[in-house]
């Protein structure tokens, strides 16, 4: 139509619509290449972890029974901590970290869905009932930190959080057994 | 508006183009981003943490437990448990195929003696097992029987039943009614009891009682019905729970919860239940 | 437009009802879990009225909303009588039949199990039947759409479908396919658990299917306002749209790319492989590509708008535009809000930022914003326009209309972006009341309080709203009929059959789904989760 404005020619129109789809292209592919970027050099993995588990027979007897909750330190240093979530709370409700060290946490729950978070860090964890949760991380600040449960798992959920110590290294003793505690303030 | 050629206003013509660069262009996407997340990323990270190609992507698609980009923790002890019971569907059935009339003999038999025959108890120490729950009290026995819950007499009666007769057992007792007792007003009990039962104190970690206690709450299957259970009996478990002297509780929460209650809570909250709320 | 007037007017005061009622119980329940009220309302009151809040705004008012929409546009857009008005209706009272049945489970105190219903927790068996009531409804409204279309094509071979119907088509061929996974679980799965027939639900598969419908499902409830983008803000400024064929490639887009992608609703979770996830990541990231396209096309076809009345230079022709107009208000509005609602969910997509807001109010306040704001200022700016059409009556004045939205659009502001900060900060999800003794929880406080009073706000919009449109029907002003959808500055005469169909994209989707979500399922089916035990919330 030799009415129509240049700016409105339809290969104008078809122009400056490629144009700005090449500049979506180009957003999307950045913001995917830091994604893989930081998944190649700093190993950034969403926790992700198939690991099943009988939520039914957790209380038995292996890794979460009642005395095995908690910090431990193995023979080659490694540091894991086991938790149950729970109907309403965590087992136990506070857990002992080292600063600087990798930590590894694992989670259970013989019931219903719960979730976690540990203010101040990258933990973040759904708890699901039939797989182990598990996140690796460094503690990086000492201090006392929040850990709620952060999915609705029932009533008592308001009420179901955690403290997470984490200890300088001088303070961070393991006991014979390897096992740590909180201090007692 | 251009110029159309004949050929290429028909739509087949127009289309072909249309369906090979579209299917190019998305299966190109998706398998581009099956390259990355399955192969790439998982072989790179295990590169540098000593994990082989093939258990990285393993581990990557959720063949294997753990991550791509650091060991996999595998120790396992076993200790002993506090409580045998597990929920499962065969626990599940024999509680729901428990007869009620096998039960009846049995407590006419041996509970009567204690519990009453309605399940209203003889003594103060002695717990009602009117309108219990059916899986609390199957626990319960369970727990005595297999020296999970310390009570010499309890133990004695416990082990001489066997499983389904214990859940004849529960079965009868849940079938009998309370005697719904009309409880004073909700004015009359002090504020912080009440908050107590239905806020719970988020502070000191202690879920409201409600959410456990209250029938159709959603919480664990073993947790017993407290309402019109005899105060005497339930400031004596509490206190053993404090203690650490009861600890048939999974995971501790009944002895976390006691051990951070006042004195006057655990009266007050048994006074609660004694008159009668639900 | 005779026969669907009643029909569409129906489902409108249905989804318009729920949402009222919704909101106030969404403003009781921040003042419950703020320091204003903080001793104020038990669990079981408060899971009870979010699980209502959520049912009401995410199922009832949009699916009413969109079904109502659809037909409209199906009646209009093809300029023919709607096929099938006895299925419409009937469809109709089907849905009620399941609002009904949900609410009064949910009412009863026997369904707090909030619309995500999160299994082992297990519900009366009468709040699943109603919600799949209400589904049932919207498939009957997903065929209607199809059949008018078809007969439309086959009265009018070779001619390019018109956009609106187009995209409301293309909504109803996402709609059935993302309806495939929740609907699995709750027949499969939660109805079993909850009629007594099993004792027990695997957890893993349960989410998992779930999380198949979770993101299609927000892009179902966003096509209407999209719609609305495309085809009536350029009419309703004054202006032409810029490209009818990038109109119909977004709304191809979407049905594309909203339907793989639901895994990054389970980034946290632990039963699936980090390589599965990344799949739906990548995918997740090109369903961006059409909302930003959508920006480009739609401000270019308001700067036609604004030329035409006289703007010059590079922006004078935004302040040309005829912002005294509901829709062309909204669609600015809708924007702004879009923007922030946007970045929130680039930032939800990447996994390692996922991890900071996971679970914390950073995620309540992205879908208040996006979806309460942008798309619910849309569906309102949408009824101001089509109820005269619907009526025969015009409104009396539109300063009304502006206040509302402009009430939404602060109210919204204001109740979202302390949320933002406080999610940040680690305020987790679903509390029912905080301890404010604690000095980490003290600090949140005043955010809370601020948020509540954006919150009040938009529950005076919300009755505002309603107001307008009740004030509407009694206007005696007659309404002048004007032409509703755009046209494009090239209408075109013909457009591939990849444009005017679903054939192929049918074909991809199957693909799609297929490589994304087939072993994720699978792995449920070869290995099946450890079961967990129903707990019933009766």
């Amino acid at each position: 139509m030799s009415d129509t404005p240049h700016e409105l020619q339809e290969s104008r129109i078809l122009r400056t619509e490629l144009l700005w789809a090449f500049g979506v292209g180009i957003f999307v592919a950045a913001s995917l290449s830091m994604i893989v970027f930081t998944a190649l050099t700093i190993k950034i993995n969403p926790p992700s972890n198939v690991e099943r588990i009988d939520p039914k027979t957790l209380h038995l007897s292996g890794e979460f029974a009642e005395q095995n909750l908690g910090t431990t330190v193995f023979g080659d240093g490694t540091v894991i901590v086991r938790a149950i979530a729970t109907q309403f709370m965590f087992v136990p409700q506070c857990i002992a970290v080292p600063a600087n060290r990798r930590v590894t946490l694992r989670f259970a729950s013989p019931d219903v869905l719960h979730g976690l978070l540990i203010t101040g860090t990258n933990v973040n964890t759904m708890v699901v009932p039939g797989f182990v949760a598990q996140v690796h991380t460094e503690f990086t600040r000492t201090g006392d930190l929040l850990m709620p449960c952060h999915e609705f798992c029932g009533q008592g959920h308001s009420e179901m959080w955690a403290t997470v110590q984490v200890l300088p290294a001088d303070q961070f003793k393991p006991g014979p057994d390897g096992r740590v505690s909180c201090a007692q303030r | 508006m251009t110029d159309q050629r004949p050929e290429q206003s028909d739509p087949h013509v127009l289309d072909q183009p249309w369906r090979i660069w579209s299917t190019i262009a998305v299966m190109g996407i998706v398998l581009v981003g099956i390259l990355l997340g399955v192969i790439v990323i998982p072989v790179v990270q295990g590169r540098s943490a000593g994990i082989d190609a093939f258990t990285a992507i393993c581990r990557a698609l959720g063949i294997l437990p753990g991550s791509p980009a650091v060991p996999q923790f595998t120790d396992r002890t076993p200790p002993t448990p506090v409580s045998q019971v597990v929920w499962n569907s065969d626990v599940l059935r024999i509680l729901a195929r428990a007869d009620v009339a096998k039960g009846k003999a049995k407590v006419q038999e041996v509970c009567i003696a204690c519990h009453g025959e309605k399940g209203v108890s003889v003594a103060p120490q002695y717990p009602h097992l009117a309108g219990q729950s059916g899986a609390a009290i199957y626990k319960q026995l369970h727990d005595y029987r297999t020296g999970s819950r310390v009570n010499p007499q309890m133990a004695d009666i416990a082990k001489a039943l066997d499983e389904s007769v214990i859940a004849d057992v529960a079965a009868y007792y849940a079938g009998q009614p309370q005697r719904n007792l009309n409880p004073v007003t909700l004015a009359e009990s002090k504020p912080a009891i009440i908050q107590l039962v239905e806020l719970g104190d988020p502070h000191r970690n202690i879920p409201p009682c409600a959410a456990c206690h209250r029938a159709g709450a959603g919480g664990p299957i073993e947790a017993p019905v407290l309402a019109e259970q005899g105060d005497e009996y339930l400031v004596q478990q509490l206190k053993l729970y404090a203690s650490g002297q009861r600890r048939n509780d999974v995971y501790g929460r009944m002895r976390l919860i006691a051990s951070r209650l006042t004195d006057d809570e655990i009266k007050g909250l048994a006074a609660y239940y004694r008159a009668g709320f639900r | 437009m005779r026969n669907a007037d009643r029909l569409c007017l129906a489902h409108f005061w249905v989804a318009f009802g729920a949402f009222l009622f919704a909101c106030v119980l969404g403003a009781w329940q921040m003042w419950v879990r703020s320091p204003l009220g903080a001793k104020i309302g038990t669990p079981g009151e408060y899971f009870m009225s979010v699980t209502a809040h959520g049912v009401s705004m995410a199922y009832v008012l949009t699916t009413f909303f969109i079904m109502g929409f659809g037909y409209f546009v199906a009646v209009t857009a093809l300029n023919r009588p709607l096929p099938g008005l006895i299925w419409a209706w009937a469809a109709f009272w089907m849905g009620i039949l399941g609002v009904v049945l949900a609410l009064i489970s949910i009412g009863s105190g026997q369904a707090s199990v909030l619309f995500t219903f999160y299994p082992p927790l297990t519900a009366n068996v009468w709040f699943y039947v109603g919600l799949v009531l209400v589904v049932a409804a919207s498939w009957v409204w997903c065929v209607l759409m199809l059949v008018a279309m078809r007969e439309w094509k086959v009265d009018n071979p070779g001619r390019p479908v018109p956009l609106a119907m187009f995209a409301t088509v293309a909504n109803a061929v996402m709609w059935l396919w993302t309806t495939i996974g929740v609907a699995a679980e709750l027949v499969f799965q939660v109805i079993p658990a909850s009629l007594g027939l099993v004792q027990t639900i695997d957890v893993g598969m349960s989410r998992t299917l779930f999380s198949w419908t979770l993101h299609a499902i927000v892009y179902f409830w966003l096509i209407p306002a999209y719609i609305a983008f495309y085809t009536m803000a350029p009419r309703a400024a004054g202006g032409r749209l810029y490209s009818d064929t990038m109109g119909r490639l977004t709304f191809i887009m979407f049905l594309i790319y909203s339907l793989p992608v639901g895994m990054h609703h389970l980034l946290m979770d632990p039963e699936h492989g980090n390589g599965t996830k990344f799949i739906q990541v990548l995918l997740t990231a090109f369903v961006a590509a059409p909302t930003l396209l959508t920006i480009f096309t739609i401000t270019a076809s308001m700067e036609i708008a604004g030329r035409l009345r006289g703007g010059r230079g590079v922006f004078g022709w935004i302040a040309a535009l005829p912002w005294e107009r509901p829709m062309v208000l909204a669609i600015g509005l809708a924007f702004v809000m879009l923007g922030f609602g946007g970045f929130g969910g680039i930032v939800n997509m990447a996994y390692g930022m996922n991890a900071m807001v996971h679970n914390t109010s950073w995620v309540t306040a992205h879908f208040h914003l996006i979806f309460g704001g942008s798309v619910v200022i849309m569906y309102f700016a949408i009824a101001y326009e089509i109820w005269p059409r619907l009526t025969g009556h015009d409104h009396p004045s539109l300063a009304p209309l502006r206040i509302q939205l402009w009430l939404w659009f602060i109210g919204m502001m204001v109740m979202t972006l302390p949320w933002h900060w406080l999610g940040l900060q680690g305020q987790w999800r679903r509390v029912a009341n905080f301890n404010y003794a604690d000095p980490i929880i003290a600090a949140w406080g005043p955010w809370v309080v601020v948020s509540l009073v954006g919150g009040l706000v938009l529950l005076v919009s919300a009755i505002l709203f309603v107001r307008n449109l009740v004030v509407l029907h009694r206007s005696s002003v007659q309404a002048i009929a004007r032409p509703l959808y755009a046209l494009a500055v090239h209408p075109p005469k013909r457009v591939p059959a990849a444009l005017n169909g679903f054939g192929l994209w049918n074909v991809l989707v199957l693909v799609l789904m297929i490589l994304a979500y087939g072993f994720p399922i699978a792995q449920f089916v070869i290995e099946p989760s450890p079961a967990a035990i129903v707990h019933r919330v009766r």
